[in-house]
């Protein structure tokens, strides 16, 4: 379709400089945790390998074995991993190995005791790779097994839905197998008035042909047939649902993704990890913030580096700050999709969201995408005013949201358009992979912030507000709530900002000062060996999720030893969280859909990615 | 002429191009369309501080053959872009489009297999904004200069404009059930 330059995997360094063994596999894991042991003595010589790795648990387990080990995780009350978080796949052709071309790797959690469990199935060789689809086991897994299908070729044996689910159902191939080449196009430096290129700027080239839609699996054409998007103001982007009505009784719901499919997975392995951070600003773009630390703790969680104190606490003013932005979003998005008449909320909720972009804008020179955090910590240090203008701001916000409250909660018209409407129970939320607000909204009491810190959140003292009745109205009382909370957090940031360094004083990982470059030969050579090179992360893998404004965010870095990542897969929340809206739609009016799709709070650009 | 000196006081006179260029360019109404982070500062620029009705573009249109102006907010894929091609062609004459940031005027960061590089390769643009977002300001400096170039439009326009050619012409069609597509009948 388009002019596709073919680009191979290069490895910038010289010959002889190389540090040799790059690429390299990642190492099995070795030792052994109370959890490990368990399922070693149940299984034996029928697993691959079993341990640690990166400080977590990893299983790896042959295609044969693997719906018997996630049933047995599941059941056994010593283990009790109750929720599949993620599912992604290696290929590891580029790899020095010959066989097995193929992993996939799933991410298991267990609400109960804390843990978290990495199981690794390397697949057999052949011309159609397969696995056994673990959709019976945890339902969660629907999607992301969709997800791997489309853009890695992986087969799932078992799947209740095998169709592509991000790419048109035409492509010709399966994007981030590594034969693929990354595509777009050359970018001409060269170009003058002359070129007959020039030509044909600005005029159409592409035909874009309108295809057919295709009637989704499942539903009765008797029935009356919708198309909600992917251009309807109340999808919170382009997304496509096609829902199957009985009068105004929703049948059948199914969303159609891929709209805004950006590539970011095949672009973060073409990219050296310390320029992939500007991207994640665009995942998310409601939580730019939050994306940036999650990208940036799992690679400081592969090269084993901790940021300094001062680093990390303006780490967590920020992305309270940016979990205050995006629920103020939120809310004014919902109440104007939820009532038309919810016009002044939108005004109100974005004059404070406004204060904090600015706020944002201070500290980096951006307002929305803000690449403010670095590997190793964050770019700048606070402006001398930034300061005394957050401490304005969090004295108005606190009555604000008071404000906010007095104009809905009570609202008789709000209370019927939410209460009832969306439910999930905790059973069902657990089961589909649902995370953040959604998951505590059904009376799961998880917050990663606190049951498995990161970034020095186990200092701070806030609540994890928690709701068991499940619906639209239990999730709209709960992020009132956090963005309370958000505040009690920033608060004690900016009271504990200690002095010091705001990044690491590595060289090899972050730059030197300006100032130093004016006096130091050496300083110079750092500053260019960064700029051109990156830094080289050690060969292994590994997950980290953080706790994001919509959810359980999580990368998992697949890394050969060089200055890229070798395979980079990105958990999005909203993603998962989507995979609920059949289930809470299902049976109820037509509108309440619009309702239910404010409610789980998606971000296309990271339901696409 | 020497009409003014005859016409009683509070009436001007004027060329109809000029008439109706000033009524466009102060009621332009975007399609209520947002693609990517650049939709996000899009409703910046309609909401409380920047107050895009200052322009008179305040009234974003759900409905593609209400709007006169698509404001194309963020990167295009390659999903997307029929469905943009045709939001465009449902839209009515005259027709005005603006690509907010670098996504939707070159591709931006998204050199890849999954962004088209552009969305001038499906529609014409009017205005490229800069920007990876744009901020408010740029967008209400686009619908400046949009407003510019609507002023300068004339007539002579829509004499020389030719129709795209009919897929089929109207005594071709015997039945409207024979415009169904195939699978649906």
């Amino acid at each position: 379709m388009l002019n596709v330059s073919p680009r191979t995997r290069a490895y910038e360094t010289l010959p002889g400089l190389n540090p040799l063994g790059i690429p390299a596999v990642a190492p099995l894991p070795s030792g052994e945790s109370p959890d490990t042991a368990r399922i070693v003595e149940r299984f034996g010589t029928a697993l691959l390998a079993a341990g640690l790795h990166n400080g977590q648990q990893v299983v790896y387990v042959a295609p044969g074995q693997l719906v018997a080990l996630a049933e047995f995780v599941r059941q056994d009350p010593q283990l009790c991993y109750e929720a599949l978080i993620d599912v992604s796949a290696v290929d590891r052709s580029e790899l020095p190995v010959s066989d097995q071309r193929f992993h996939t790797v799933y991410q298991l959690r267990s609400y109960a005791r804390k843990q978290h469990l990495t199981v690794v199935c390397p697949l057999a060789d052949s011309g159609r790779p397969s696995v056994p689809s673990l959709a019976g086991v945890f339902a969660g897994a629907t999607w992301p097994e969709r997800e791997v299908w489309d853009l890695m070729g992986i087969r799932f044996t078992g799947h209740p839905d095998p169709r592509r689910i991000l790419m048109p159902e035409s492509w010709p191939n399966h994007p981030l197998q590594k034969q693929v080449p990354v595509g777009g196009e050359e970018v001409p430096f060269t170009l003058t008035w002359s070129d007959p290129e020039f030509e044909s700027f600005g005029k159409q080239v592409l035909a874009a042909e309108s295809k057919p839609p295709v009637l989704p699996p499942g539903m009765n054409r008797e029935n009356m047939i919708i198309n909600m998007g992917p251009h309807h103001p109340s999808t919170h982007g382009v997304l496509r649902l096609v829902v199957e009505l009985d009068g105004e009784t929703v049948v059948n719901v199914d969303p159609d993704l891929g709209y805004l499919h950006s590539g970011f997975e095949k672009t973060g392995e073409n990219k050296r990890y310390k320029d992939f951070v500007y991207y994640t600003d665009r995942m998310d773009y409601l939580s730019a913030m939050s994306n940036n630390m999650g990208y940036c703790l799992t690679v400081e969680k592969l090269l084993g580096i901790a940021v300094p104190a001062r680093g990390q606490v303006l780490r967590v003013l920020m992305a309270e700050l940016q979990r205050l932005a995006s629920h103020l979003f939120w809310l004014s998005t919902h109440v104007l999709d939820v009532s038309g008449t919810g016009m002044a909320l939108l005004m109100y909720a974005t004059r404070e969201r406004e204060r904090i972009l600015d706020l944002f804008e201070m500290a980096c020179g951006a307002r929305l995408t803000v690449g403010y955090m670095r590997v190793g910590g964050v770019s700048r240090d606070l402006p001398p005013a930034f300061l005394g203008h957050l401490d304005a701001f969090l004295r108005a916000m606190a009555e604000r949201i008071d404000d906010y409250e007095r104009m809905l909660t009570n609202g008789p018209l709000w209370e019927e358009r939410l209460r009832g409407v969306g439910h999930i129970s905790r059973e069902q939320a657990i089961n589909l992979g649902l995370t953040g607000p959604m998951l505590r909204g059904s009376g799961v009491d998880w917050d990663l912030r606190r049951d498995a810190p990161y970034g020095g959140y186990e200092q701070y003292d806030f609540k994890v507000p928690v709701f068991s009745e499940g619906d639209s109205y239990a999730r709209y009382l709960l992020r009132m709530e956090e963005m309370r909370q958000s505040l009690r957090i920033i608060r004690q940031a900016v009271d504990r900002l200690p002095d010091g360094p705001f990044r690491v004083e590595d060289r090899k990982i972050t730059p030197p000062p300006r100032a130093e470059l004016d006096i130091s030969m050496e300083a110079l050579i750092h500053h260019f060996k960064l700029m051109t090179e990156g830094f080289q992360a050690p060969p292994g893998m590994v997950y980290h999720g953080i706790e994001s404004s919509k959810g359980e965010l999580g990368f998992f870095v697949y890394s050969d030893g060089s200055a890229k990542p070798y395979r980079l897969h990105v958990r999005g929340p909203s993603f998962n969280n989507l995979f609920a809206i059949s289930n809470m739609s299902k049976g109820a009016m037509l509108s309440d859909i619009v309702t239910n799709i404010g409610s789980i709070d998606i971000v296309l650009g990271e339901v696409d990615r | 002429m020497g009409l003014e000196e005859k016409l009683p006081e509070g009436i001007l006179t004027t060329q109809l191009e000029t008439l109706v260029n000033w009524s466009r360019e102060n009621s332009t109404w975007p399609l209520l369309f947002g693609l990517a982070c650049c939709a996000i500062e899009m409703i910046a620029t309609g909401s409380a501080r920047h107050d895009i009705s200052r322009y008179g573009s305040e009234l974003f249109r759900a409905s593609p053959r209400q709007a006169d102006l698509m404001i194309v907010s963020g990167r295009v894929s390659n999903k997307m872009a029929p469905v943009i091609k045709r939001l465009h062609d449902q839209m009515s004459e005259p027709k005005w489009v603006i690509a907010m940031g670098i996504c939707a005027s070159a591709g931006g960061p998204f050199n890849n297999y999954a962004i088209v590089q552009g969305v001038d390769k499906l529609i014409p643009v009017d205005v490229y904004v800069p920007g990876c977002p744009p901020r408010p300001e740029s967008l209400l400096y686009a619908l400046d200069r949009l407003r510019a170039k609507q002023g300068k439009e004339t007539f002579r326009t829509y004499v020389d404009f030719k129709a795209p050619p009919l897929s089929k012409q109207p005594d071709e069609i015997s039945s409207l059930e024979s415009l169904r597509r195939p699978q649906l009948a």
